[in-house]
């Protein structure tokens, strides 16, 4: 019984998202490439807070996914796993792997925050397939994650001392600084461009197509072309290609490039090396207080 | 109802997306991870325990056997003891019993020797005594006179035990 509800959890947030589309957003007539649809803005500095079709649709792949989580976890047992068990270990173990083999054991912690990222831009590009909004064909939500790998990496090359950090820029040689600095802030803007452009221009190829096929079979089948006949078939083909493939496969390549980034903004040795002389420096302390 | 640009940036769109982003890698965390890596270790944990439970209940079915294995080896040589005992005691008792077989068997034949002994001797007396019977009737119907019998008898004894010491 609860299996149902959680199940109705996972896919409610979805027909919501369809529902809220179908009652609030106008359809779009002829070709139109536009951003999210803005549903209300609050009132705030910094151009206010305009709440659009890309926040909606994350919350309600975030409210699926957790739906998810707790229908996969429900009910585990040591022995004689259940199906949903099996998936849940699956994910868990192959997240696992994936992140020791990127970023070595020290960033074990990083396994749930992969995974996040993974889940959340995959299933916000897939949400194409049922006709809403995705998510990532915005630049704002890639930015935010991309600014967050940001963060991290500077956490992370932090770690070993400011002085080291900022010493970071001046090499190979000091005065490629400004260089260093432009491929520094260039790393999440990459990142977040490519993601965005990737899924937006396959709305947009998209887009065109059907809209030139539905063109062509009226221009070619006169009358009976009101009905876009060369519409079918085609657009669905490169719809596997375009939604879902290069919706996984952007996903897969933002896990990655964070996964690459973050473990090599940490210098390891530097920062254990660091850790013992921090060490001995307090011992010492500590003796000459004695 | 307004759309944003293709292109635009907002920097609240930016940092709703960030929290997004957070909130969902915390609920991950909370409830996909951690209860699929406790129930791992419990896992983990179990099969250690029985690993560790099939090793004492190995090395108690050793200990057993062995214990087994000698008192077998024990109830091998007792057997043999008890099979060579017996077989000893068998031998002696039939020597034993042999023994005394012969000894009763020697005493019959001395007994026996013994009657033929007398038996001879009491029919040597028997003849003895016909002899001298005869003797005398026929010396009496010899001589037709009366001779005293005792005289006779002594003289006729010592007769026949000449005749007797002679054969």
């Amino acid at each position: 019984m609860i299996d149902i509800l959680l199940l109705i959890g996972v896919i409610l947030p979805i027909v919501i998202g369809i529902l809220i589309k179908v009652l609030f957003i106008p359809a779009s007539e002829g070709i139109s490439v536009t951003g999210a649809h803005v549903f209300f803005k609050l009132d705030l500095p910094l151009g206010g807070m305009p709440i659009t079709e890309a926040q909606v649709n994350s919350w309600l792949v975030i409210i699926s996914i957790f739906f998810l989580c707790l229908f996969l976890t429900r009910n585990m047992k040591t022995r004689k796993q259940t199906r949903r068990q099996i998936i849940a270990e699956w994910i868990v173990t192959k997240t696992d792997s994936l992140v020791r083999s990127n970023m070595g054991k020290a960033f074990m912690g990083f396994v749930p925050f992969i995974a996040a990222m993974l889940a959340l831009s995959a299933f916000s590009s897939l949400l194409t397939l049922v006709g809403l909004f995705p998510p990532t064909s915005d630049l704002n939500v890639v930015a935010g994650w991309a600014i967050m790998v940001f963060i991290l990496i500077t956490y992370y090359k932090m770690k070993c001392g400011p002085w080291h950090y900022i010493k970071s820029f001046g090499e190979p040689v000091p005065f490629l600084a400004p260089l260093n600095v432009i491929s520094e802030i260039a790393t999440p803007v990459s990142m977040s461009l490519r993601h965005y452009g990737n899924i937006l221009s396959g709305s947009v190829i998209s887009v065109i197509l059907a809209s030139g096929l539905s063109l062509l079979s009226r221009k070619l089948l006169g009358g009976i072309g009101t009905f876009p006949l060369f519409r079918v078939g085609l657009p669905a083909v490169l719809s596997v290609y375009f939604d879902v493939f290069s919706g996984c496969l952007q996903a897969f390549i933002f896990a990655m490039l964070t996964m690459l980034y973050v473990s090599g903004a940490f210098a390891e040795d530097e920062y254990n090396e660091r850790k013992k002389r921090k060490k001995a420096k307090a011992e010492a302390k500590a003796k000459a207080e004695v | 109802m307004p759309t944003l640009d293709v292109i635009s940036i907002n920097l609240w769109d930016i940092l709703i997306s960030f929290m997004n982003l957070a909130i969902l890698y915390l609920i991950l965390r909370k409830f996909l991870y951690k209860p699929v890596r406790n129930l791992m270790a419990q896992r983990r944990a179990e099969v250690e325990s029985q690993y560790a439970e099939a090793e004492i209940a190995n090395n108690n079915a050793h200990i057993i056997q062995q214990q087994w294995q000698k008192r077998l080896d024990k109830a091998e040589a007792d057997s043999d003891m008890l099979v060579k005992m017996s077989v000893a005691n068998a031998d002696k008792r039939n020597e034993m019993m042999l023994a005394e077989t012969r000894d009763k068997a020697d005493k019959m034949i001395r007994r026996a020797q013994e009657e033929i002994e007398r038996e001879q001797k009491k029919a040597e007396a028997s003849m003895k005594k016909e002899i001298v019977d005869v003797s005398t009737s026929l010396t009496e119907k010899l001589i037709e006179r009366e001779i005293s019998p005792e005289d006779h008898r002594d003289l006729i004894d010592s007769f026949i035990n000449d005749l007797g010491d002679e054969e």
